[in-house]
């Protein structure tokens, strides 16, 4: 638990508003997240999750408050910026290239971190450490036999893993995942939390998560968002035992 | 595997289509060769347009305006530098043209849809009143017509003048042009630009600035679209305010719509047809344009995927007539 605490933040999020025409979607909100963190944002529907990785990730813009990748300052700044940054995002609903094929989802990032982007001469497999770091990525989800599969042919349960493999494919460093086991079955969604604990060892994780078991298994740090701002953050077991937390979330979901 | 394969083909059909269009002029009259010249010239157009609306999904009722700049440039420096070459013409008219492509695309970059369509159609009207009015240069509705300066290699001397030579000129110069416009939809930045269109959303997030993919190709198309446009003044010797009109951007729209959207050969079969069409109606009666409109409802109505698409699944069909023939044989 100390060496935990020494280590450094990675991501501060800073007071952060939001307000969408008069209705307050997030009151300021405020947690860190260290290196190599796995941490996990929970919170009863409409309280503001998604919107908070919207902006954490570029998509909107916050009403007021800050968002620190590394001591910098980088709220507002478009997603192409961050991802080069190493801030990468996984979408609730599936949101890939559904015309192409696994292989060439994937690829996409991937070229586009070595630098090939609108480049006229070259093609997008003409370095072949593009093609390998594709095809490692692909083995890592679980999709290795699935690369000339168009991706609208893909399972459901693929196209999940698939869109885990695209959020992968720029290397991040911070990743950003929004209930990457949303609609899927118990068995589906233990083999999906064992990926991602093997694929983002090494980086920090931001994951939403409904499932509590995928929670407390998952994460290392825990914070609770309800009404637009952090009730609560901690370890799990802290978590676990917060009459707050209980009493806001627990008790809803039970209810 | 995919990118050698295509590769392999682009290289094939590239010798195939080079070898016929060499062979091709040498048992037909001058008149018909001056027609091939038009069509290459055309061809180069409409693929330079599918690359913005096949490839990319944006609709531009604008095109014209950079066929138009560099036809008009290509004529107004011939007619003011003495001396000027023929490829030192090109040059300055493709540099212009991206130039335009460069100041209009920045402005357009952050447009889609309706909205980029309507601008396109703003622009190329600007553009248009600009050539008509600023007489002093343009020549108003009289045009401008060159003297179309000869090509010294040195060891050759061509006499563009020639239908015949001039046509060779042409084939080798935007011959290639078109086949590098082949390769480019294979390339990272081709490919970027299919992304974009598939899904603009996931590209941002995965590391592309749409804006400038957009824009790098609205450039790239520009470019293309003034080289043909400077070809087109340097085949007639002559340049009208018909190359940068409204008439223009809609002939290079139905081009592109005859031959199909969704292949890179579409467009240059809808420049042919759509040329030679034009020769044939207009020789038998002079209402040849109501002719060609009743042609092209029909076509939009019922080939909505073009002749390119026709072929497709004319070839489709024939694949699956000899697949099925041969699963009855195996059943047998």
């Amino acid at each position: 638990m100390k060496a935990m605490q020494e280590r450094k933040d990675i991501l501060q999020v800073r007071d952060i508003h939001k307000d969408f025409s008069g209705l307050k979607v997030l009151t300021g909100v405020d947690f860190e997240v260290k290196e190599n963190e796995k941490h996990a944002i929970i919170g009863p529907n409409g309280a503001g999750k998604t919107t908070l990785f919207n902006i954490i990730s570029g998509k909107y813009k916050p009403s007021s408050g800050s968002i620190i990748f590394k001591g910098e300052d980088i709220s507002g700044r478009s997603p192409h910026a961050l991802t080069r940054m190493k801030i990468c995002r996984s979408f609730q609903m599936t949101n890939v290239f559904k015309e192409l094929n696994v292989f060439e989802n994937v690829r996409a990032g991937v070229r586009c971190d070595h630098g090939l982007r609108y480049n006229f001469l070259k093609r997008p497999g003409s370095i072949p450490e593009v093609n390998e770091k594709t095809e490692e990525i692909l083995a890592l989800v679980g999709l290795a036999d699935a690369g000339e599969t168009p991706a609208r042919e893909l399972s459901y349960g693929q196209q999940r893993a698939l869109e885990i493999a695209v959020t992968l494919s720029t290397e991040p460093e911070l990743i950003l995942l929004d209930e990457p086991t949303a609609g899927m079955t118990r068995e589906e969604t233990i083999e999906a939390i064992k990926m991602i604990d093997k694929v983002t060892a090494n980086r920090t994780l931001v994951i939403i998560e409904h499932d509590m078991d995928v929670v407390f298994s998952l994460a290392d740090t825990i914070s609770v968002l309800h009404n637009g701002s952090i009730l609560v953050s901690g370890r799990p077991e802290e978590i676990r035992e917060d009459q707050r937390v209980k009493d806001a979330y627990l008790g809803e979901e039970a209810g | 595997m995919i990118n050698q394969r295509s590769f392999a083909q682009f290289l094939g059909w590239g010798i195939f289509v080079l070898i016929v269009g060499v062979v091709l002029p040498l048992g037909v009259r001058q008149y018909q060769v001056a027609l091939l010249t038009e069509i290459i010239i055309f061809a180069l157009f409409a693929v330079s347009y599918n690359l913005l609306l096949g490839y990319a999904g944006l609709l531009s009722f604008g095109h014209a305006m950079f066929f138009g700049v560099g036809a008009y440039t290509v004529a107004i420096v011939l007619n003011h530098i003495s001396g000027l070459s023929f490829f030192g013409a090109v040059m300055i008219s493709v540099m212009v043209t991206t130039v335009a492509g460069f100041a209009v695309g920045s402005l357009l970059l952050r447009h889609k849809g309706v909205p980029f369509a309507l601008l396109t159609l703003a622009f190329n009207a600007l553009f248009y009143a600009i050539a008509t009015k600023w007489h002093s240069i343009t020549g108003g509705d009289d045009g401008l017509s060159i003297r179309l300066p000869d090509i010294n290699l040195g060891f050759a001397h061509l006499k563009t003048g020639d239908i015949t030579v001039f046509y060779y000129i042409t084939l080798l110069i935007i011959g290639s042009v078109i086949l590098f416009c082949w390769y480019f939809t294979r390339t990272a930045m081709g490919q970027t630009v299919l992304l974009v269109r598939e899904n603009e959303e996931r590209m941002k997030f995965v590391g592309y600035n749409t804006n400038v993919s957009r824009l790098i190709l609205f450039v790239f198309t520009g470019f293309l679209a003034g080289l043909a446009g400077s070809f087109y003044t340097l085949h007639y010797q002559f340049t009208s305010i018909s190359a940068i009109s409204i008439d223009m951007s809609t002939i290079v729209v139905l081009m592109v719509i005859i031959g199909g959207t969704g292949s890179f050969i579409g467009p240059i079969l809808g420049a042919c047809v759509y040329i030679y069409l034009q020769d044939f109606l207009s020789d038998i009666t002079d209402r040849w344009p109501f002719i060609m409109g009743l042609i092209f409802i029909f076509m939009i109505l019922y080939v909505p995927r073009g002749l390119s698409g026709l072929i497709d699944s004319f070839g489709e069909r024939l694949r699956g007539r000899w697949h099925l023939r041969s699963s009855v044989e195996m059943e047998e």
